[in-house]
């Protein structure tokens, strides 16, 4: 791996003046796809600000409706975590299926989050319960925050501090797996809750994560699996790879939709 | 001959010698050796799957820092070295003679450590820096600057054949490196000229890689003192890698000395020497400093050599009642860009007509060039390519002809009372109880149940398969192997140079000395792996370990025994015939006096002792054994099918496998749960894949080339059957491969049973998925059009 | 440059090192542990996993800088003095290990597993929760059955800690 200057700040003013002071610098948490992707030389920052030593992005509490997560919390954590697993079964279970379980020991939602790989799990989340970016600087909703593959609303330097989720009336996700990755070739969260039925789709799109907008007015007239028999998903939005061509992963998401219909309330994701 | 009351080791589960170290992180594999002054060794790899080497610029890279040189193909020849000898075509009297077209010699392209001429595959390494810290070799590789003229290609394994495939060698006038042809042309026609049915497959047994666990490794180190070379380096067998770096070296044998202590995993994969072997002792020699490698995985999955990747084309003459009458196959193996080893393919053409008894077949062979990475032996090198095909096209002929599938391989198994079977082109069985282990599977897989089982998963909306396979392999190998057997005070030393794996050699060797010898288990202990110690020796390689050891171990012991006597006459001043071995010491008859081994090793050394038992009380023995010996037997399994998304989970899986004498059950089911696993992992998640546009390989990574796992793997039901084969002194056939050998052709055969309704699979493994999804859709709107209709 | 101090199998370490050296270079070159190893560069073959404030991490993927301060446990510090931990035990009584390159990161993994997971493990929950760890020797099969079988071992010790 290249030559890098790594510094551990605990506050956010240090992280934001350490991470202007190079202009190639990048921050880091869990550090589970920065690492890799500079192992393979294709991200070469000369500076990682690791974010985790700040106390106020590592917390989990409910308030006024909503759990908010700090942006430093690791996978386990959220799996774990008796306030999620109490109001929002579904994420939890949703923590609990990322990568493995030594993944899920350092990866982290803000990371996650910010790296918006069109195959992860929580941009589902995020998108799916209609959550709140919370950075150092705004609060930006998830539906403007996925901006495209690997890109958001973030502005250079802008530090995501936590999440902020409304706690739905009922929640579900359910993914297909890929065979040798293990990311999502194709998974569906969906809540019904304050914002009304929220679907959101991840895995699958060319775009990266998005909302199934006709899975959501069907379901809003009926909240049943079977209202979505005849939602069709069309495939010349979605990802074409050795994992699937448009075609199936466009089966798949209807597949994983009801199944995250028969999963609703429980933190059931694959299997 | 063996007295098998006497075993008290052999045959017994007893936990392994080795692995107190290995779970404890005080195994000894490659890069945890490190030596005073050591730098590092990064590969220059081409781009292109086939380019001309115009000119490599080095001035850049080597103003890098830490960087003290960089090495081209043009500096290898001008310093003389050698190509690597892989010796690729099998020798051993058994095996079938594969030769060039119309009987010439097999064209082998040469293997330098570094092309001069041209890159051949992607990933071919074309240059080497080496630099004080691996960080700053891998970061001046990527300085290097490399002109190429792109070069037309071809990886296909079928396109490479044709006559007009860009070709890869000038010295023949295509790809086609071995074109030979065996059988009964004459009878093998009459044949089929007379059946009533011929049924016809065509299949590619696809391109997989071995993923061992550690990366390839090696640290060299030339001592400008003495002028000898040290190679630290995992291996299949130290001393052939000893010999083949010796010669690319041009140096003598004795100037080398390679060690190989524990290596993780190997499959056949590290049976040839790596090019980075013979660059670490390169640098060396001309830096002055240890050099060592380590490869990335990423580098691993582009340049470990590969495995299988055969085109088959298999017919069978069968009359009305279902008997086998003839066969006709052609197979092509692609080689890659180099041919490192032809055992893929010669191994399989002994076995074509499988477990049955076909009276005439004929075989054409063909090996090709293509501009991929070269393959190796890889975990049963041959057989399960043949197996696959022989059965699943017994599958289709049971379907297509109306038989049941179990019924029509009964039909025409080899039958014990034919033992020894010389099958239709020439390998002769030694032992097997084929039709009795079909029908030991079949009560280990609750055959009976299975109906009952599938009702059960349609209710839960899953469709059960259930698949079959009978399987016969080969092992032969190498023929020669030494032992030395060294008794001392405290214990027995076996020095012998084959080179383990992971597959127990220091427990399994110490088991059958401890039982020639009469000695406890505890005091056996095996040297392996330095070929300093370690004279000579055939490596581990198509199941040949257990059986040359027992059986060299068992001359040893002979020849042991018969110095223990003459010693113990000398000692106690009796007469040599008065001396009796039994029960693991020297008695005098009607005496009550007798000398144990480690009494006679602590006398060994007396002053006083005539001259041919001074030296100590051990024995150096050679043995070459060329008869090849037949593993065989059953498997079945059962996968259940999510027919919404192609999904499936494997929910039970059964094999019975006749190894011959079981030295150590324990290690020996070992063994074939992981030959299970590869050889389920080819049939559905493992494949090397190469974009058919730009010839890149696209599947470097764990993130796209699927692997067994703990969840996608069911626990296995495995019987051992011991059929002690004629040839050997204990009995001993082989274990493990049976894992492997018929696993793809089951898993495909449970996957066509399961998809039954949706038409006959017409998809190549592995079975992503997304193919099974596909076939059912197409399957689905066939069987909608047709009720249209 | 960077100063990383730890405690690696309960000794205190303190070295000079690269800011960039990940923790799996760190415990092998730095400080010769080189039972832990190192299989993959995609974070997924599980062979460095060590413990890190008793949890499991790969530490192919984590600075030895962000391990400063920690404490770490890697298979060395796994037994007693001669008294293997169960584990250990369990993989050699039910051979679960071959050629031995994944088995540090395998045990490691395992006895974080037996001692964090909440409740009974079964052999689906250790097939599911094992996945971050490849074999190729085994197929898994006896690396299962030795795991259930220290769990096993390892309950009335986890019941009186409770």
């Amino acid at each position: 791996m290249h030559s890098l200057r790594y510094q551990r700040p605990a506050r956010i003013e240090d992280a934001l003046k350490m991470f202007g002071d190079d202009s190639d610098a990048a921050y880091v948490s869990g550090g589970h796809t920065l690492l890799p992707t500079m192992k393979q030389g294709l991200a070469r920052p000369t500076t990682l600000v690791d974010l985790t030593a700040i106390p106020a992005l590592r917390h989990i509490d409910l308030d006024h409706g909503h759990i908010s997560i700090g942006a430093a919390t690791c996978h386990a954590d959220v799996a774990a975590s008796a306030i999620v697993r109490e109001n929002i079964p579904a994420l939890a279970g949703l923590a609990g299926s990322i990568g493995d379980r030594h993944v899920r020991n350092r990866g982290t939602i803000g990371g996650s989050v910010a790296n918006n790989d069109p195959a992860a799990d929580y941009p589902a989340a995020v998108l799916g319960l209609g959550a709140t970016v919370v950075t150092d600087r705004r609060e930006i909703p998830a539906d403007d925050f996925f901006v495209a593959l690997y890109e958001t609303a973030l502005e250079p330097g802008e530090i995501i501090t936590q999440i902020s989720f409304p706690i739905a009336q009922i929640a579900g996700y359910a993914k297909f797996r890929s065979a040798a990755s293990r990311y999502s070739v194709a998974a569906v969260f969906i809540s019904r809750g304050p914002q009304g039925v929220r679907v959101a789709v991840t895995g699958a799109g060319a775009r990266g994560v998005f909302r199934a907008h006709d899975m959501e007015k069907a379901l809003a007239e009926d909240f049943r699996a079977e209202a979505l028999a005849h939602v069709r998903i069309d495939p010349a939005t979605l990802l074409d790879d050795l994992n699937g061509t448009p075609d199936y992963r466009a089966h798949l998401v209807q597949v994983m939709a009801r199944r995250a219909m028969e999963n609703l309330g429980s933190a059931q994701s694959y299997k | 001959m063996l007295n098998e009351r006497a075993f008290k080791a052999v045959g017994r589960p007893l936990p392994r010698k080795e692995d107190l170290r290995l779970i404890t992180g005080k195994g000894r594999f490659t890069d945890d050796f490190n030596f005073p002054g050591q730098v590092w060794a990064a590969m220059v790899r081409s781009p292109h799957p086939h380019a001309r080497i115009v000119a490599i610029d080095s001035e850049g890279a080597r103003a890098m820092p830490g960087v003290l040189g960089v090495y081209t193909g043009a500096d290898c020849e001008r310093d003389g070295l050698k190509p690597i000898p892989h010796n690729p075509v099998p020798s051993t009297n058994f095996d079938v003679k594969l030769t060039g077209r119309g009987g010439t010699k097999v064209f082998i392209g040469s293997h330098m450590l570094l092309p001069a001429d041209k890159s051949r595959h992607v990933g071919e390494a074309v240059a080497m820096v080496v630099a004080e810290t691996r960080d700053q070799a891998y970061a001046a590789a990527e300085a290097v600057d490399v002109t190429y003229d792109v070069l037309p290609w071809v990886a296909d394994t079928a396109a490479a054949a044709e006559p007009d495939a860009p070709r890869l060698w000038d010295e023949i006038p295509d790809n086609i490196l071995v074109d030979s042809s065996f059988g009964d042309v004459e009878g093998t026609e009459a044949s089929f000229a007379r059946a009533a049915h011929v049924v016809t497959m065509r299949s590619h047994v696809g391109r997989v890689t071995g993923v061992p666990l550690e990366p390839r490794a090696a640290v060299g180190h030339y001592d400008t003192a003495t002028g000898r070379y040290t190679l630290y380096a995992g291996s299949g067998g130290a001393v052939r890698q000893k010999r083949e770096l010796a010669e690319v070296l041009n140096e003598d044998q004795q100037n080398l000395r390679l060690l190989s202590f524990d290596v993780g995993g190997n499959f056949g994969t590290r049976n040839r020497a790596y090019v980075e072997f013979g660059l670490v002792l390169y640098a060396s020699r001309k830096l002055g400093r240890p050099v060592k490698f380590r490869a990335e995985r990423s580098e691993s999955f582009l340049t470990d050599y590969q495995g299988r990747d055969l085109v088959t084309e298999v017919s069978l003459a069968i009359d009305a009642d279902g008997k086998f009458l003839a066969m006709r196959a052609s197979n092509l193996s692609n080689v890659g860009s180099r041919c490192v080893s032809l055992s893929p393919l010669s191994k399989g053409s002994g076995l074509i007509t499988g477990s049955y008894d076909i009276p005439f077949a004929t075989l054409r062979s063909r090996a090709v060039y293509s501009n991929t990475m070269p393959t190796q032996a890889y975990r049963s090198s041959g057989r399960p390519e043949v197996t696959f095909a022989i059965e699943r096209l017994i599958d289709k002929a049971a379907r297509e002809l109306g038989f049941d599938r179990l019924d029509l391989r009964r039909r025409n198994l080899v039958r014990p009372q034919q033992m020894p079977y010389v099958n239709a082109v020439g390998s002769s069985y030694d032992s097997g109880e084929y039709e009795a282990n079909m029908d030991r599977l079949l009560a280990l897989a609750d055959w009976q149940g299975m109906e009952a089982r599938r009702a059960e998963a349609k209710s839960r909306g899953k469709i059960l398969g259930f698949g079959f396979a009978n399987y016969v392999e080969s092992s032969i190998g190498t023929p020669k192997e030494r032992a030395d057997v060294i008794v001392r005070p405290d214990g027995v030393e076996v020095v012998i140079g084959t080179q383990p794996a992971g597959q127990g050699h220091e427990t399994s060797f110490a088991q059958v000395t401890a039982d020639l010898l009469g000695v406890p288990f505890e005091n056996v202990t095996i040297t392996l792996g330095d070929t300093d110690v370690v004279s000579a020796g055939g490596g581990t390689h198509s199941g040949r370990s257990m059986r040359h050891a027992s059986t060299v171990l068992a001359l040893a012991s002979e020849d042991l025994i018969a110095k223990g006597q003459a010693l113990a006459a000398h000692v106690l001043g009796v007469p040599l015939d008065s001396v009796v071995f039994e029960d693991g010491v020297f008695r005098v008859a009607d005496r009550n006096t007798f000398l144990s081994w480690f009494d006679l090793a602590r006398r060994s050394d007396d002053e006083g002792l005539p001259a041919q038992l001074r030296g100590g009380l051990k024995v150096r023995r050679d043995s070459e054994m060329h008869t090849p010996v037949f593993p065989n037997g059953a498997c079945a399994c059962e996968i259940e099918v999510d027919p919404e998304t192609g999904g499936l989970d494997i929910v039970r899986y059964s094999t019975v496998d006749d190894v011959g004498r079981c030295i150590n059950p324990l290690i020996v089911h070992g063994q074939t749960h992981g030959g299970i696993a590869q050889g389920v992992g080819q049939a559905l998640w493992e494949q090397c894949v190469i974009d058919p546009g730009s010839g890149q390989p696209t599947s470097g990574s764990f993130m796209d080339y699927g692997m067994p796992r703990f969840d996608n793997m069911p626990s296995f039901k495995t019987q051992i059957v011991e059929v002690l084969s004629p040839t050997n002194p204990f009995g001993v056939k082989a274990g493990g491969e049976g894992g492997t050998t018929p696993a793809p052709a089951v898993i495909m055969s449970a996957v066509e049973d399961a998809l039954s309704e949706f038409g006959p699979i017409d998809f190549e493994m592995p079975a992503t998925a997304l193919k099974i999804w596909s076939h059912i859709q197409s399957g689905r709107a066939r069987l909608r059009s047709s009720n249209a209709a | 440059m960077t100063t990383v101090s730890m405690t690696v199998n309960g000794s205190p370490v303190s070295r000079d090192v690269e800011d960039n050296t990940l923790l799996a270079f760190f415990l092998r070159e730095s400080l010769g542990l080189t039972g832990t190893h190192v299989g993959c560069d995609t974070t997924q073959c599980g062979c460095c996993v060590v413990h890190v404030d008793g949890r499991s991490v790969k530490s192919c993927t984590m600075l030895a800088a962000q391990a400063n301060g920690c404490a770490v446990t890697t298979i060395e510090g796994l037994a007693t003095g001669d008294k293997l931990h169960p584990v250990q035990e369990a993989f050699r009584t039910y051979h679960a290990l071959q050629c031995g390159f994944c088995t540090p990161g395998m045990i490691m993994a395992a006895t974080n597993l037996i001692d964090t997971y909440q409740g009974e493990l079964t052999e689906e929950i250790v097939r599911e929760e094992m996945e971050g760890n490849l074999c190729r020797c085994t197929g898994y099969h006896n690396i299962v059955k030795a795991i259930l079988a220290a769990a096993d071992a390892m309950r009335p010790a986890r019941r009186a800690a409770e």
